[in-house]
């Protein structure tokens, strides 16, 4: 992948971005969770 | 020098009259306690992610891994899965809210007294605030010493007029503007390292003809790697080590667990989560802190690597080779003065000074505060004022500055990985269990903090034997640099403490379940 040949290091950087884009995903599915007074959910 | 050393000096010029700036706005905003020591618990989060990720990225993670990435290749990018997955994700998610939530609650100002109001415990203040202020200053002195070397390197002035240049100006904003002014500064140095990073990666790819062009050379240079390297399991720089090598046991345990897993219990990253006012400011800061560090250490790891092909191509050696005195911290600032116009190597430094200077301040902030709230003040009076706070956020100064001219040249990737293997070995499951048990055991959180605490010192000490060797207390007591052999001198000391920590307070938690039962049976018997 990209020139990548070995998958140890090709499936790292793809879980570094798929880590990337759930901080992306998350913070726009909670940007207005989480006013005080409310349950935070964890 | 590569650089014009007007357009330098006039840039330089602005950084630090905005950074001076925002130190004195911090300094007019602190009016009180809680504006010094957790910036008024009112922080915006963009400035939380963007502080956050600057604290967590410093020159070490630039220049010292990126130099440790162009000597063992792109397996580094496994840190970097660590960093966004447990550093952000899981840090502000899981750990985040609820540090925030008791920290208001209990109006905890710091790390070690969040632990010790947790717990209802002076002695998990008083112990956290020692291992914090033993063991910082190790890190804080790697941080000098990138940011002394890197400025030394780009304006040839003399080594100790930067380090001590570097230390004081940073030393005048987090004594006098307390959290406010570190966090204000980090917001900005933090958009200068994105700029900074955004722009290495593109102009690297660029030099070397593109994004699979540049992977395919790397990957075609395997057979190029030293013989003492491979020799440790090394089988190129676009390919993961032998599998249990040497060299795979260094990189796997030390630099990525060591380090990934190391950061969810840094003190000074930790009360971060105390300066927002609600849990939407973590959610917010989320979104911006995961894409911040992938542009941070994902671009370090990779052009690190990649600098092989620039140095084969242009000089025909390995990165390794054009190091200065064979030192891997030269690597990236060798290859930015050799390779990029004179504009960039000037936004790069700004951004190596930028990093070196977020995380720098809120170590001097967090060993300034733990010394002068949670250990002194232990042991004085119980209200502490922010000018004792002061004093000995300037006596931890002192004492990194001393430490980082005795330290050796070559310590940035080792320092950082053994301070956050220190700091999860003795904090994270103590942490972990004060913020997700109702009634969290005193007697599991000591016998955790003291287990990780000495066998994290023991295995240094006397096993792992790139430290154990330094030491010399192995060799002392035993007449040997390490006291076992291959493999387990090659095992990170965060392997083997962070499992006996939380055996530890595994054990230390039933024990006390089974002396409350034990107690409510003998009551309910004598009634």
């Amino acid at each position: 992948m990209f020139g990548i040949t070995d998958p140890a290091i090709w499936v790292g950087y793809l879980l570094a971005l798929v880590f990337t884009l759930a901080c992306l995903v998350y913070g726009l599915l909670n940007w207005n969770n989480g006013v005080e007074g409310e349950q935070d959910g964890s | 020098m590569a650089v014009d050393t007007g357009l330098f000096v006039a840039m330089t010029l602005v950084y630090l009259v905005l950074i001076i700036g925002l130190g004195y706005l911090g300094y007019r905003r602190t009016k009180e306690n809680d504006d010094y020591m957790v910036a008024g618990r009112k922080i915006h989060p963009v400035v939380l992610a963007l502080s956050y990720g600057a604290t967590f990225i410093s020159t070490s993670a630039i220049v010292g891994f990126g130099g440790v990435a162009a000597q063992l290749g792109m397996g580094m990018i496994w840190l970097t899965v660590l960093n966004i997955g447990l550093g952000i994700f899981i840090a502000f998610v899981f750990f985040g809210k609820r540090t925030r939530r008791i920290g208001h609650r209990l109006r905890a100002v710091t790390f070690p007294d969040l632990m010790g109001k947790c717990y209802g415990s002076p002695f998990m203040q008083y112990a956290a605030g020692i291992v914090i202020v033993l063991g910082m200053p190790l890190y804080t002195a790697a941080i000098l010493i990138g940011g002394a070397q890197f400025i030394t390197s780009t304006l040839q002035i003399p080594y100790t007029t930067a380090l001590l240049g570097f230390a004081a100006i940073v030393a005048l904003y987090v004594v006098l503007g307390g959290l406010i002014a570190v966090m204000y500064t980090d917001a900005l140095q933090g958009g200068i390292m994105l700029v900074g990073m955004t722009i290495l990666l593109v102009l690297t790819y660029v030099q070397l003809g593109g994004i699979v062009e540049a992977h395919t050379a790397l990957a075609g240079m395997s057979a190029l790697v030293p013989e003492a390297l491979a020799a440790g399991g090394m089988t190129g720089w676009a390919s993961m080590p032998a599998f249990g090598s040497s060299i795979w046991l260094t990189l796997v345990t030390t630099l990525v667990l060591g380090v990934g897993i190391g950061v969810l219990a840094q003190p000074q990253l930790v009360v971060r989560f105390m300066t927002v006012r609600d849990s939407r400011a973590l959610n917010r800061a989320v979104l911006v802190g995961g894409p911040f560090i992938l542009m941070m250490t994902g671009v370090a790891f990779t052009v690190g690597a990649l600098t092989n092909v620039y140095f084969y191509r242009d000089q025909g050696v390995i990165a390794l080779a054009a190091a200065t005195g064979g030192n891997v911290d030269t690597i990236i600032p060798n290859f930015i003065n050799a390779s990029m116009p004179d504009l960039f190597i000037v936004i790069f430094m700004l951004a190596l000074l930028a990093a070196a200077m977020s995380t720098l301040s809120s170590l001097f902030h967090t060993m300034g505060t733990s010394l002068g709230f949670d250990v002194i003040r232990r042991t004085g009076t119980e209200r502490a004022t922010m000018r004792p706070i002061r004093l000995a956020t300037v006596a931890m100064i002192a004492v990194s500055i001393v430490l980082a001219f005795i330290m050796p040249g070559s310590i940035i990737a080792r320092a950082t990985a053994m301070f956050m293997g220190l700091c999860a070995s003795a904090f994270l499951p103590a942490y972990a269990h004060a913020m997700y048990s109702s009634r969290p055991s005193l007697k599991a959180a000591k016998m955790s903090l003291v287990t990780g605490t000495v066998a994290w010192f023991a295995w240094t000490a006397f096993v792992h034997v790139k430290e154990s060797a330094a030491l010399g207390l192995s060799n002392l007591l035993f007449g040997v640099p390490a006291v076992l052999s291959a493999p387990w001198q090659d095992v990170d000391p965060l392997v083997i403490a962070l499992p006996l920590s939380t055996a530890a307070l595994l054990v230390g938690w039933v024990l006390d379940r089974h002396e409350v039962t034990a107690d409510t049976e003998e009551s309910a018997g004598a009634a």
